[in-house]
């Protein structure tokens, strides 16, 4: 790491719920721009360093910052308006929301209008309104998502759920997005896609980003540094190529027959 | 700038109603009173659909928000009423529907903070409780007439001012969720945790659709208070909230048409049977049950009215 402040650093980040650590003692840092992955065998608690990440969860112990700033004591809305923002394992768009919809509610952070903007309805609510439609037009067809503008998000086919709600993340205007499991469910074309899709974004957008992912081809592909948990510890950190040799790795994870057909990611929803 | 949009339905329904008023004259009192209740009652179910059909929040307390608001506006017009030049009185009477309105509020606030940690029917059972608690409050409270009420409460509510204040709550409800703002609501009730992870504050979307709500049903509350002339703890019972949440229901969560037209039915329908009205709650529940079997999405929902993106904003 160079010696500016990483976007995201997790110190002895730790997690107990009763006599169970779900994470122990997480060093983890990501900088600017950078493509992070975040693997391990199921139950090793990547969604619970999400959800810390995220506050959604306090540390028992340790600290998590954000650019030098502790984010101990913000709510998930506050950090997402810090710039954090997230995808779910399983989708989680807003099932009664359109497309369009979806969308639109996650670009309501970075406007100043409220109740009483709503209801006066004068020419800067107009405006801003306009402006939210531009901007979230422009997301979906960046995303080729434009032509379900208002359709029912859960009545999307499976792939372009996860796009959307990739775009809804998006909307926010991040400087972190975390990705959940994005390539769970995904048959090997739409993982492709994807690959190419998370690459883009990065290039795209300028943002970091932090994978979890059961799918060795989808982190060796796109992360240029990996960290490895097992049992709530890192047990190796560096770029897929360390990875791959680590013989921690092997032994926890890779070694395992189990890795590469992980429950859900044969299912085809093509 | 000229009066467009949503702004511009607000004007035509205020003058609309005034237009009613003054053709109210000519229909006699009995029908008028029911085209009053009909109005009262469209406030009530299009405020609580904010609550209950945008935001997911299943609130039982509605008739406790109603009920402070009337003896708030009651106690104030019985009080102010001699002291006041007749000519005055409908400048007294908008004293007391933002009394009683604003007095709701705060109960509303009070009751929003304890929604924070609770969902569904746990939220429901507080906010039973919550109304049950303003009903005893009243019927032990001398100042306010105890277990007989306040009578004698001056006619003020016509059918220019119940369906004017009808038609600002629709505006109100309708304005705050068809809005990048109030699609919040919406994501709230859809997803809590996906809504906070988007940057929308829960606890703020819920807490002002209690306020919102609650300000409106008190009004409704003046306006009943100044129509009937009578109020009693007893007449805002949980009866009184169920009435509302069956008119929510039967109308399709979080469709404000559908919701208006149930209010109007469901006034309208037991003065017909009033034959039959001790046996109107059976014939609510009836109807809950063939709704619920024919037609989950609620009985006027012919589309999808969420679908709609910014068009349905302006």
């Amino acid at each position: 790491m160079s010696a500016s402040v990483p976007l995201l650093k997790l110190d002895r980040a730790t997690i107990r719920f009763g006599g169970l650590t779900a994470v122990s003692s997480l060093d983890l840092e990501i900088g600017h721009n950078e493509m992070v992955g975040l693997i391990g065998p199921n139950g090793a608690g990547k969604t619970t360093a999400f959800n810390l990440i995220t506050g959604v969860y306090q540390p028992t112990e340790g600290t998590i910052t954000l650019e030098g700033r502790p984010t101990a004591g913000l709510r998930p809305h506050q950090l997402a308006k810090s710039g954090i923002a997230r995808t779910f394992q399983n989708i989680r768009l807003f099932a009664s929301l359109s497309v369009f919809d979806n969308v639109r509610v996650a670009t309501q952070l970075h406007r100043p209008h409220g109740v009483s903007n709503a209801l006066w309805r004068g020419r800067a609510f107009h405006e801003s309104e306009a402006a939210v439609e531009k901007e979230v037009i422009a997301l979906l067809s960046i995303f080729k998502l434009e032509g379900f503008r208002d359709e029912l998000a859960v009545s999307l086919p499976y792939g372009a759920q996860r796009r959307l709600e990739i775009v809804r993340a998006l909307a926010t205007r991040p400087r972190l997005l975390l990705l959940d499991e994005p390539a769970a469910g995904m048959n090997p074309t739409e993982k492709e896609e994807l690959m190419h899709l998370i690459r883009f974004i990065q290039e795209r957008f300028s943002i970091s980003v932090l994978l979890v992912e059961h799918d060795m081809t989808v982190v060796m592909g796109v992360c240029q540094r990996i960290a490895v948990l097992e049992y709530g510890k890192k047990i190796a950190e560096g770029t897929p190529e360390q990875i791959q040799s680590d013989h921690r790795v092997i032994e926890a994870y890779l070694g395992d027959e189990g890795a590469d057909t992980e429950d859900g990611e044969e299912v085809d929803n093509a | 700038m000229s009066v467009r949009g949503a702004k511009r339905w607000l004007l035509v329904g205020v003058i609309l109603a005034f237009v009613l008023s003054w053709f109210s004259g000519r229909i006699n009192p009995y029908d008028r009173g029911v085209w009053i209740d009909c109005g009262i009652n469209i406030i009530l179910a299009v405020s609580l659909n904010l609550i209950l059909g945008h935001t997911g929040q299943f609130s039982l307390g509605h008739a406790g928000f109603m009920s402070v608001g009337g003896y708030t506006a009651a106690k104030l017009t019985l009080v102010c009423a001699v002291l006041v030049p007749a000519s005055l009185q409908p400048l007294l009477f908008a004293a007391a529907l933002l009394a009683g309105g604003l007095l709701a509020a705060l109960a509303g606030l009070l009751v929003g903070i304890p929604s924070l940690r609770l969902r569904g029917d746990y939220l429901a059972i507080v906010t039973l409780g919550f109304a049950e608690i303003i009903r005893v409050i009243m019927q032990n409270t001398e100042a306010v007439g105890g277990a007989s009420g306040l009578s004698g409460i001056p006619k003020l509510a016509t059918v220019g001012w119940t369906f004017a204040l009808a038609a600002i709550t629709i505006y109100t409800v309708a304005g705050l969720v068809n809005s990048t703002y109030g699609r919040g609501f919406l994501a709230v009730s859809d997803d809590e945790v996906a809504a906070s992870a988007m940057g929308v504050n829960p606890v703020r979307y819920k807490v002002t659709a209690f306020v919102v709500g609650a300000f409106f049903a008190g009004v409704a509350g003046a306006l009943y208070a100044h129509h009937k002339q009578t109020i009693v703890p007893t007449g805002f019972d949980w009866l009184k909230s169920i009435d509302i949440v069956v008119m929510v229901i039967l109308g399709g969560m979080g469709r404000t048409p559908g919701v208006i037209l149930a209010a109007i039915l469901l006034t309208w329908l037991p003065e017909q049977l009033r034959v039959f009205a001790d046996y109107r709650m059976i014939l609510y529940a009836l109807l809950i049950i063939l709704l619920m079997i024919l037609r989950p999405q609620g009985l006027f929902t012919f589309r999808n009215a969420r679908r709609k993106g910014v068009k349905a904003a302006s």
